[in-house]
């Protein structure tokens, strides 16, 4: 038996995705705290009866036991610890999760520590399940993401000559994470000009810790120019696109077209009442 | 390739069939009478060339409308939205719905790169938006996992401004459940919609 490997391993773990694995079966890709990101075998998890299914929704925190299988670890237990159902009670802040999910996923590898990692998910799922803004946590989240795992962007500095720059003169460039002087900036190519708004919040969000960040009140535009520029920076990180990333997009915009469409009937509400009302006179 | 080993193959790739399943029907075929090989090779074409999407509904169907669309005794104020056809035959069969369906092909993933742009939602819209339309409400029966309750909250927000009412599946414990073993987001909700005995 020495020097042998256990034959299961208990852990907790937040659920990633999964995908479909034949008939009845999930792959289920888990965040750990100490053996990083894995994949794992869920078995009967599509059957109505399923005991595990419910467990392994992804965003749950739970405890789950692993068997060691050949090519992969099998779920024998799943209890969920934390469902944060009240993040599935709302679309903004579902589509929220749903990113920063997905963010976890694209930005950790299989079986490497990644407890920074690990804990930063679970403080932003909580955040959000309890009510706090959708721009802020995700905002914070991407930052804090990127220096856990060694692409904290460029702020502050001229990636070029290391000079303090002043946020209403500075370039942006996206694929190397970071800003250019004005004379640095120069023809590089994929830099061009950030908002100087944009830049002192980024900063405050990277250099503040989250309570004092939160407190920063943002105008929907401002906000709406700020995700633009993480999402394009989140993108070239990963190296390929974020797809939740629209989909949080689509849920604003459906937000957006609802409430004007919701105004409009107001509008025309009132303005039945006041014709009756004229005519009445 | 050898012509049985073309033919296990195709029946490896159906879904449910592990290697050793597709190497019996491959025999089978080969063992059974000519006629028979001929009337599942043609069922198979067959299915393929007439099978179409309702132009209301967006089921499969050999005719459009389908033959629910066009029944005229069902309900037509009520439309109940699934996430696949499987999901029509699993209602239909229970015979406690006489409403109409619509089919969005799918369910929002957006880390299978699925968004709301890839499902038949804009059908939906435009059948709601029809001066003849007599529906009142709209039943979201997507699966209770998070992608299919983000595609029912996404519906949701946006048929609601149309005045529409909106519901969907109630939620709870399977029948067979052993409650000691139910997730706290299913038990709760078996609380929350709790019934009168
Ligand atoms: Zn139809």
């Amino acid at each position: 038996m020495a020097g042998r490997p256990p034959r299961v391993t208990k852990t907790e773990a937040i659920v990633l995705r999964y995908r479909r694995l034949g008939d009845a079966d999930r792959i289920v890709t888990l965040l750990t705290p100490h053996r990083g990101k894995v994949d794992v075998v869920a078995k009967g998890v599509l059957r109505a009866r399923s005991k595990l299914a419910g467990h392994l929704e992804p965003g749950t925190r739970l405890e789950v036991v692993l068997a060691h299988g050949r090519s992969m670890d099998v779920v024998t237990q799943a209890q969920s610890v934390e469902a944060f159902a009240t993040l599935r009670a709302d679309l903004d802040r579902l589509s929220a999760a749903m990113y920063l999910l997905e963010l976890a996923d694209r930005l950790t590898v299989e079986h490497a520590e990644s407890g920074a990692v690990y804990r930063l998910l679970h403080a932003s799922l909580t955040r959000l399940a309890r009510g706090d803004g959708q721009q802020i946590v995700t905002r914070t989240y991407e930052l804090a993401l990127l220096d856990a795992t060694g692409f904290r962007p460029e702020l502050v500095v001229c990636l070029q000559c290391g000079e303090a720059v002043d946020a209403s003169r500075a370039s942006w460039s996206p694929l190397e994470g970071g800003i250019y002087c004005a004379e640095c900036a120069g023809r590089r190519p994929g830099v061009s000009p950030i908002d100087g708004t944009v830049l002192k919040v980024l900063r405050a969000y990277q250099s503040q810790p989250y309570e004092e960040a939160g407190r920063i009140r943002l105008s929907d535009e401002l906000a709406a120019r700020i995700e633009s520029v993480m999402h394009t920076l989140m993108h070239a990180v990963a190296e390929r696109e974020i797809r939740s990333a629209s989909f949080v997009s689509a849920a604003r915009r459906a937000r957006v077209r609802g409430e004007a469409h919701e105004a409009e009937a107001e509008a025309r509400a009132v303005e039945a009442v006041e014709a009756v009302e004229a005519a009445e006179e | 390739m050898s012509p049985i080993q073309r033919l296990v193959d195709a029946f490896h790739r159906l879904p449910g069939i592990g290697p050793k399943s597709a190497q019996r029907l491959a025999y089978h075929v080969l063992r059974a009478p000519v006629e028979e090989a001929r009337d599942l090779a043609e069922a198979l074409l067959h299915v393929k060339e007439s099978i179409v999407l309702c132009a209301r509904c967006q089921n499969v169907t050999d005719r459009s409308p389908c033959r629910i669309c066009a029944d005229t005794s069902r309900e037509r104020t009520v439309i109940c939205v699934v996430e696949e056809p499987l999901d029509v035959v699993a209602i239909d069969r229970t015979g406690g719905y006489r409403g109409l369906y619509h089919v969005l092909h799918g369910v929002v993933s957006p880390s299978d790169g699925i968004g709301p742009e890839d499902l038949k939602i804009e059908e939906l819209l435009r059948r709601l938006r029809d001066v003849d339309t007599e529906v009142t409400e709209i039943i979201v029966a997507t699966n209770p996992n998070l992608q299919g309750e983000a595609t029912s909250m996404y519906l949701a927000r946006l048929l609601r401004p149309l005045g529409l009412k909106v519901t969907r599946l109630a939620r709870g414990l399977p029948a067979g459940a052993d409650l000691e073993y139910a997730d706290d987001v299913t038990l709760g909700r078996a609380m929350e919609y709790r019934q009168e005995v």
